[in-house]
């Protein structure tokens, strides 16, 4: 348990007669990246509302270092830094005036600059938040989530209305933040944007978990396939799993390929066999493609 | 607790409308004393005085609009998640606020006391005397205090009704509306209530007959139309007061948000 800052158990919610949660369980290594992804409206926000106790749910347990978290109890929430789902701002504060407002006793100026700096605020800090664009607001949302050095950080759709270079300068500051012992929860719905960050994966659709685990894991158990075009498709199948092939069920030629398929084999083999080849490709998944096979795959029915 | 309430009084200095609403109060204040100084026989400076130049109904309004606004703008702005997810309890949250409120409604007494009393060196210092009773049970300026404190209880007694609307609906347009309203309207359902009252004496306890506390404290023949002591409707008015905050207490407790 020692290792494990976040602990989430059995956790289900219904807005009305709707099941926004499911009996959710997951739980989240200290140091780790831990992804939070699924669909819109899957139930990525509740979860984090939920571990930051702004509501009340029937059933589950939420602990934060062991200790638990509720709507009642936030003594751990100390420890947390958060943004959810759009950054609360008031438009009468200069960004500067948030950091200060929303920083704990122990941290100084140097601190509160250090994250301007990083999240590149500079030029816009001491100016009211009224005028701030989307993408400002933002980095200061991430800001205020960051300036008490929390010990575990919860980042909902931390990208939105980020420009590419501040996409990557948040990855950065994220990785550093890693490193130094920093524990993410990041949620988001697109995933390409979190493969260069994370280190585990839970992935959420219709309110319940259906993937939970690390990264490679999910990418690993997809396969890599040789997709072939050709004249007679069926008889290529017969032929080349009769050789010793693994087809896949598909309209057309599917190989999965191991670390000894080659396919000068299978060329040969067919144009012996008078199978004319129209086409070789290859088709490897990448985490997006295996997670939206997954979601499309996974039997969650709504309720 | 300290440290929450620092935060809402941080958030309460740097808006305009703090400062404006000062401004805008003394400016008033000035201009009541100057028609009272040159049409004293229309505005008795001593009355005028008594009642801090009419400085209270703009208090009403000023801190009717804060105190909707200090819990509304937080769900307006979505802050109120950033508020929430601290170490802090939600009580703590809402008590910080209050606290805020009360001490700004005190500045506002302090200040509308203060500069009555600046109003009068500048224009009427030979007029009257505020250490004088003039017949009168208190001194004008004890008279003043007192009637002051009395404004403040009912005040107070808006205000909560205020804060639980706000609350309740997250907008500050309906809670600062029925909070006016409800001060203003008061005049004008007056003698409606009071023919109410006759017929049924169990409505002397409705909250708006507590509004005329201060009234009745300076004339206490209000009494026929009230149909309660002048005590009665100091505890009325607290009772009140604590009730509406309990609600509130508890709404903001149990909202998820």
């Amino acid at each position: 348990m020692a290792d494990t800052i976040l602990d989430v158990e059995g956790l289900s919610k219904n807005f009305g007669s709707k099941k926004v949660l499911q009996n959710v369980s997951f739980s989240v290594d200290r140091g780790h990246i831990v992804g939070l992804v699924g669909p819109n409206g899957a139930g990525k926000s509740t979860i984090m509302k939920a571990i930051l106790g702004l509501f009340s749910y029937p059933s589950g347990k939420i602990s934060i270092d062991g200790r638990p978290v509720s709507q009642t109890s936030h003594q751990e929430l100390e420890k947390v830094g958060a943004l959810i789902e759009y950054p609360g701002i008031y438009p009468f504060l200069s960004g500067l005036q948030h950091l200060e407002l929303f920083s704990n006793d122990g941290v100084t100026r140097d601190q509160i600059m250090d994250i301007v700096d990083k999240m590149k605020m500079g030029s816009y800090v001491k100016r009211r938040a009224k005028t701030y664009s989307l993408g400002m607001k933002q980095k200061l949302g991430i800001a205020l989530a960051l300036v008490n050095h929390p010990e575990l950080v919860i980042l909902d759709e931390p990208m939105n209305g980020l420009d590419p270079q501040a996409n990557k300068d948040l990855r950065t500051i994220i990785l550093e933040l890693a490193k130094q012992g920093t524990t993410f929860l990041i949620s988001s719905h697109i995933l390409s944007e979190l493969e260069k960050l994370i280190d585990d994966l839970v992935v959420i659709d219709k309110g319940q978990i259906v993937y939970r685990g690390d990264t490679a894991a999910l990418e690993s158990g997809e396969t890599k396939l040789m997709v072939l075009k050709t004249a007679d498709d069926e008889k290529a199948k017969q032929l080349l799993s009769q050789n010793g092939y693994q087809i896949v069920k598909a309209d057309d030629v599917r190989i999965v390929e191991k670390d000894d398929t080659r396919m000068a084999d299978v060329i040969k083999l067919l144009s012996n066999n008078d199978i004319e080849i129209e086409d070789v490709s290859h088709v490897h998944n990448d985490l997006e493609t295996s997670l939206l096979a997954l979601l499309q795959n996974d039997k969650v029915k709504e309720s | 607790m300290v440290t929450l309430v620092r935060q809402e009084i941080f958030k309460l200095i740097h808006k305009k409308s703090t400062w404006a609403a000062s401004v805008v109060l003394l400016v008033l204040m000035t201009g009541i004393a100057v028609m009272s100084h040159n049409q004293p026989n229309t505005f008795n400076p001593q009355a005028m005085y008594q009642e801090s130049f009419m400085a209270v109904p703009w208090i009403y309004l000023f801190m009717i609009a804060a105190s909707a606004s200090i819990i509304a703008m937080e769900f307006q702005y979505g802050t109120i998640k950033e508020l929430l997810y601290r170490k802090y309890y939600r009580g703590q949250i809402i008590i910080s606020k209050w606290i805020t409120m009360v001490l700004y409604s005190v500045y506002f007494f302090v200040l509308a006391l203060a500069y009555s009393f600046i109003l009068k060196l500048i224009f009427f210092s030979g007029t009257f005397q505020l250490d004088e009773t003039y017949g009168a049970k208190h001194t004008v300026f004890a008279q003043t205090v007192y009637y002051s404190l009395t404004q403040f209880v009912a005040l107070w007694l808006i205000l909560s009704l205020v804060l639980l609307l706000a609350n309740l609906f997250k907008s500050s347009a309906v809670a600062i509306t029925i909070g006016i309203v409800g001060y203003f309207a008061l005049s004008v359902v007056a003698s409606i209530l009071a023919i109410l009252i006759k017929k049924w004496t169990w409505l002397k306890w409705n909250p708006l007959n507590m509004m005329n506390y201060p009234s009745q404290y300076i004339s206490p023949s209000l009494k026929s139309m009230t149909l309660l002591s002048t005590n009665e409707l100091l505890i009325g008015s607290l009772v009140y007061t604590a009730i509406f905050l309990v609600i509130t207490y508890f709404v903001f407790k149990r909202r998820n948000v």
